[in-house]
């Protein structure tokens, strides 16, 4: 089930120079276009299209500075329906080498859990050397997925990466992390998880005829459960440890929503209200 | 495991791809003109790359509102195409500060299909379901993709186009350049002059809704299922001193109101374009129809009006210009037209080069038979009609916007004045009021002479 | 482990039926501990007297003694304390380890971890082999009557609270943000069992090494009683904003937006993947008012929004709103509020 630590010598074994690099991406409802309607002041995700995670892009470019870095290859991967080859288009557009698509009915409904540990799957039978992911989706936002890979093989990771410093003369791969009050710089042992902060690393722009290919030409490959030795039973809603157990509206907090003209006018409310003295 | 080259069966990966001359033709811009080019050349089984700058075909077009479909309707089929409603009315207004003087116009026929070939659309769905029919037709499109300029071989053919991404050039035989009023590329390549500011209007629009009111557009324009309003106004009350006018039509949902002046009007004491659209939409006459509607969208352009005589060369070796880059636009406040014209050009001009591709040939001489049909077509015709139009109102502006307008309403309040005297007196002075502005009877004869022109 | 003792189902109680306790980690750095470790502990010890159960808490470090007390005298009734170099610096995989062995041998029912950037980075080496729930970004916490862990965040978009369950595994784990919850005062002749665990840890098998770490204080916001936050309006020129926070002497905080454009550092952001605030008083200047932000303050007593789009949804959650340019409404409210006589008078 849990995979073991798969004990691999980055060093030994390749046969080519490089590293193997995957990148995991999401597809998710867009951020942006949801407006908010300003009859209710809600979000109005109906008409949201899908499109690639934006702090995916950030993962995109960090897998492939360290490509720059040292050589190799970037794969980019997504588990999610047919429809989203779309994203794995974008990041072949940006310049990964290869993308799969990880789909299987078997994985509808899965929490953190049993995604993690299709991707950990995943990114095993691609023999990774380096798995970049975005912070957090801006879907679910939970960032329990890279850390979930990572325990599900075993492996090193780093979060809340904001720079990334290949060294492959010592097989690690080292990082700025952003902690609170500050930053650490921490390398790891191959292989490793490693998710970015967003905003970090400036996404460079797909060139003209790779994303021409990427869009008309380009193929994924696409693995099932039983491509990745995934038995059904250990993925799904059934293999979820939490389920949603209900959804209420919140009650929104009672406001006066007034409107004031001056700040005078501000002064006098807040006095009134008590939080200044006048 | 299983073994993963057979379940998937795939092509492999290419490292460094390249297009360069995989399409015989690419078109930049996937407007009306350049999707019209894109499926008429891909229905002749040419390969063409249509390039758009904006996220998706029609996000980066603006226009008033009406389109016009006795073409479309040869090369794609309109009645699953989404338009918002078709005109039913033509509405024509004189407006002073105060007044309003209108002709309506409102044929029994319009209402039977093909409705006159005249519907309200919203470009950003219009132009996205055009170019996906250029798509369905063997076209590539590529959005998010500025072209910046012509690759030019060594003899002056142009062989491709440059664009702001890495590895940005890409080459084909034909180059068809629909990239709209804003033709940054054709200026730079030298294929065309920048306009003159007198040349140039600006247009201003903004789509408006009816939030929580059901039927509003139906209940104020007076309208039953599909059918909508062009609403045309003239004067000082519609854009103050400029040479233009204003518009009103309706689409499903949603109204869009704007106006198109001269650039050289708006550069001057003119005030802000956003502030002669509110004192427009503020107007006694036109208030009424927009009450409760909530601003959604807002867009402005350029509208070349240089007429015919500002048409560039549209030939070149390896290229040719159609639509709004090409100047093709009708307006001289009677008539604004564009979008037909932009799909009239872009179909000659692919046939034009399908033509060309079939003899094996990209000089300019092969594309002749494009501006000949043009000239041929309404297209020039209509141009040239009305290139002396322009020039008149130029010069009686202050007739026609200003004083024009003041009279006729006076002149219609004075005839129809409910007093004590017979009406003998008043028509003999609503007479006199207007003949004291056209200059008298004389006057009023030579100034229909002189606009003989609109009906002959 | 549940397949291997599912095989038993006579003899064995399940894995629901074994698990006990409420653990709460005490996250702390150099001795320094995290308020939000506190803040779980009350709330952890609410929970506890709720279940009937024991709240433990976690201290994983080096030298950390003078921690394990401390939790004791803020509610833990034990204490578990794994002592060792290996901790300190923090690294994901020996935390990890080491928290999983412990979990593993002693079932809790419920794990509090506190969401900061080393709670979400560890909690997954311990729900992924322990197959725990783990529920991210929790904002309310409760029992139900078969005492099942009821933890609630917002759904996407946020107007509708979601109730997490985890019915057939433990523990139950949940993260939770500074600031979600508050404190209660320590006291200091509470009593409890500190115990020193086995340390399953060794240098050697450890997967990272910190070369470098480099720390300062950072602003606490969670305790502000006044708070001037900055969105995306101000475009990045805080000189009015924090002028204004100076005459009101409140703590500027500010939007996800303005964190991530680099013009705050993220310790002052506000919202459902910052910090969450209940001061007296909260001043928007600039921000919209996403969902995800005003999770994060909407417990404020008076909240004042300025923004000059009259649509903006922050108008929707305060209790006087100023239409217009923030660059002209604060420097305003700055000079009213520092011309009156006595500061001391303004401020209550």
């Amino acid at each position: 089930m849990s995979g073991a630590a798969t004990d691999r010598d980055p060093a030994a074994g390749d046969a080519e120079d490089g590293w193997t690099i995957v990148a995991a991406v999401k597809q998710v409802p867009d951020s942006d276009e949801v407006g908010i309607d300003p009859d209710t002041g809600r979000l109005d995700r109906a008409n949201a299209p899908a499109v690639l995670n934006a702090p995916d892009r950030d993962a995109l470019e960090a897998a492939l500075s360290i490509r720059d870095a040292v050589g190799g290859t970037v794969t980019a991967i997504t588990m999610g329906p047919p429809t989203a080859t779309d994203v794995l288009e974008e990041a072949v557009a940006m310049g990964c080498d290869d993308a799969a698509l990880v789909t299987d009915r078997a994985f509808a409904g899965s929490d953190t859990w049993p995604t993690s540990y299709a991707l950990a799957e995943t990114v095993d039978h691609l023999d990774a050397d380096v798995v970049v992911c975005g912070e957090e989706t801006t879907d679910s936002s939970t960032g329990q997925v890279p850390p979930g890979i990572a325990a599900h093989n075993g492996w090193a990771q780093l979060t809340y990466v904001e720079g990334v410093d290949p060294l492959p003369e010592e097989g690690r791969l080292a990082a700025r992390r952003d902690v609170e009050g500050g930053h650490e710089r921490v390398a790891a042992d191959l292989p490793v998880v490693v998710a970015v902060a967003y905003g970090e690393f400036e996404p460079r722009p797909a060139g003209l005829h790779r994303k021409l290919y990427a869009e008309n030409d380009f193929e994924p490959m696409e693995l099932t459960a039983d491509d990745l030795g995934i038995d059904a039973d250990d993925v799904g809603m059934d293999a979820s440890p939490t389920q949603v157990g209900g959804m209420e509206t919140v009650e929104p907090v009672d406001r006066e929503k007034e409107t004031v003209e001056t700040p005078a006018e501000l002064l006098d409310a807040l006095a009134d209200e008590g939080v200044i003295a006048r | 495991m299983t073994d993963d080259a057979d379940a998937t069966e795939r092509s492999e990966p290419i490292a460094n791809p390249s297009y360069d001359d995989a399409f015989d033709a690419i078109v930049v811009g996937a407007g009306l003109a350049g999707s019209a080019a894109a499926v008429t050349m891909a229905d002749e089984g040419l390969d063409v790359l249509l390039i758009e700058r904006g996220r998706y075909p029609g996000a980066k077009n603006v226009f008033g509102g009406v389109l016009y479909t006795p073409t479309l309707r040869e090369l794609v089929d309109v009645t699953s195409a989404p338009v918002e409603r078709y005109v039913a009315e033509k509405r024509f207004s004189m407006l002073s500060d105060d007044d309003e003087t209108a002709v309506s116009l409102r044929p029994g026929e319009w209402h039977d299909p093909p409705h006159n070939d005249s519907y309200t659309v919203l470009r950003g769905e219009f132009d996205r379901w055009f170019a996906e029919q250029a798509v369905e037709a063997g076209a590539v499109l590529l959005t998010e993709t500025t072209v910046t300029g012509l690759v030019r071989e060594d003899d002056g053919r142009i062989a491709g186009v440059e664009t702001d991404r890495p590895d940005g050039t890409i080459t084909a035989d034909y180059v068809v350049l629909a990239e709209g009023g804003n033709s940054l590329v054709s200026e730079g390549a030298d294929l065309k002059k920048p306009e003159r500011a007198e040349n140039i209007a600006v247009g201003v629009k903004e789509v408006l809704e009816f939030p929580e009111r059901d039927g509003v557009i139906r209940d104020r324009f007076r309208l039953s299922n599909d059918a909508g309003v062009s609403y045309h106004y003239f004067g000082e009350g519609a854009v103050g001193d400029a040479v233009g006018g204003g518009f009103i039509y309706t689409n499903e949902d949603t109204v869009s109101v704007g106006l198109a002046y001269r650039l050289s009007d708006a550069a001057g004491s003119q005030p802000k374009p956003e502030q002669t659209l509110n004192a427009f939409k503020s107007h006694p006459a036109v208030a009424p129809l927009l009450r409760g509607a909530r601003t959604v969208e807002y867009g402005a352009k350029t509208i070349p009006e240089g007429g015919s005589e500002s048409v560039p060369e549209l030939v070149h070796d390896g290229a040719v210009v159609v639509g709004d880059a090409a100047g093709l636009v009708l307006n001289n406040g009677v008539h604004l037209e564009g979008t037909n014209m932009a799909v009239e050009s872009g179909h000659l001009a692919g046939e034009a080069v399908a033509d060309a591709a079939e003899r094996g040939r990209t000089d300019e001489a092969a594309f002749r038979s494009y501006p000949e049909r043009l000239e041929e077509s309404f297209v020039v015709q209509n141009l040239e009609r009305y290139g002396w139009l322009m020039e008149r109102v130029e010069t009686d502006r202050d007739l026609i916007f200003e004083e024009l307008p003041h009279a006729l309403a006076d002149a219609g309040a004075e005839y129809f004045r409910m007093d004590r005297e017979p009406k003998e007196k008043h028509a003999e002075e609503a007479r006199e009021r207007l003949f004291e502005t056209v200059g008298g009877l004389r006057g009023a004869a030579k100034l229909a002479y002189r606009y003989r022109g609109v009906l002959r | 482990m549940t397949d291997a003792e599912a095989g038993d189902a006579e003899s064995a109680p399940s894995e629901v039926d074994r698990a006990g306790d409420v653990w709460v980690f005490i996250e702390e750095h150099a001795g320094d501990v995290m308020s939000v470790s506190w803040e779980l502990l009350t709330e952890g010890r609410r929970l506890a007297d709720d279940l009937g159960d024991d709240l433990v808490a976690l201290v994983i470090g080096e030298d950390v003694g003078d921690v394990a007390d401390e939790a004791i005298a803020r509610g833990a009734d034990r204490v578990l304390v794994a002592d060792d170099p290996v901790f300190e610096p923090y690294r994901a995989d020996p935390y990890g380890t080491q928290f999983r062995a412990l979990v593993e041998e002693r079932i809790p029912s419920i794990v509090l971890i506190g969401g900061t950037h080393t709670g979400r980075d560890f909690a997954g080496r311990v729900a992924v082999p322990a197959h725990a729930g783990l529920t991210a970004d929790v904002t309310e916490l409760d029992v139900d009557e078969d005492g099942q862990l009821l933890a609630r965040r917002p759904a996407f978009g946020g107007d509708v609270l979601a109730t997490i369950v985890c019915p057939e595994h433990r523990p139950q784990m949940a993260t939770v943000r500074a600031g979600v919850f508050e404190t209660a005062d320590p006291e200091p002749e509470r009593e409890g069992d500190v115990e020193a665990v086995a340390v399953v840890v060794e240098e050697a098998d450890a997967l990272t090494e910190v070369r470098e770490r480099d720390v300062s204080d950072t602003a606490d916001i969670t305790d502000a009683d006044r708070i001037v936050a900055v969105g995306g309006g101000t475009e990045g020129e805080l000189g009015p904003a924090r002028a204004l926070a100076e005459a009101l002497d409140a703590e500027l905080a500010a939007s996800r937006k303005a964190v991530d454009e680099g013009w705050v550092d993220g310790a002052r952001q506000v919202g459902q993947t910052g910090k969450t605030v209940r001061p007296e008083l909260y001043v928007a200047l600039g921000v919209s008012g996403a969902v995800q932000h005003v999770e994060g303050m909407n417990d404020s007593e008076v909240v004042v929004a300025v923004n000059d789009d009259p649509n903006a949804p922050i108008f929707e959650h305060a209790d006087y709103g100023i239409v217009g340019d923030l660059f002209e409404v604060a420097p305003r409210l700055t000079t009213a509020l520092e011309g009156e006589a006595d500061p001391e008078e303004v401020l209550q």
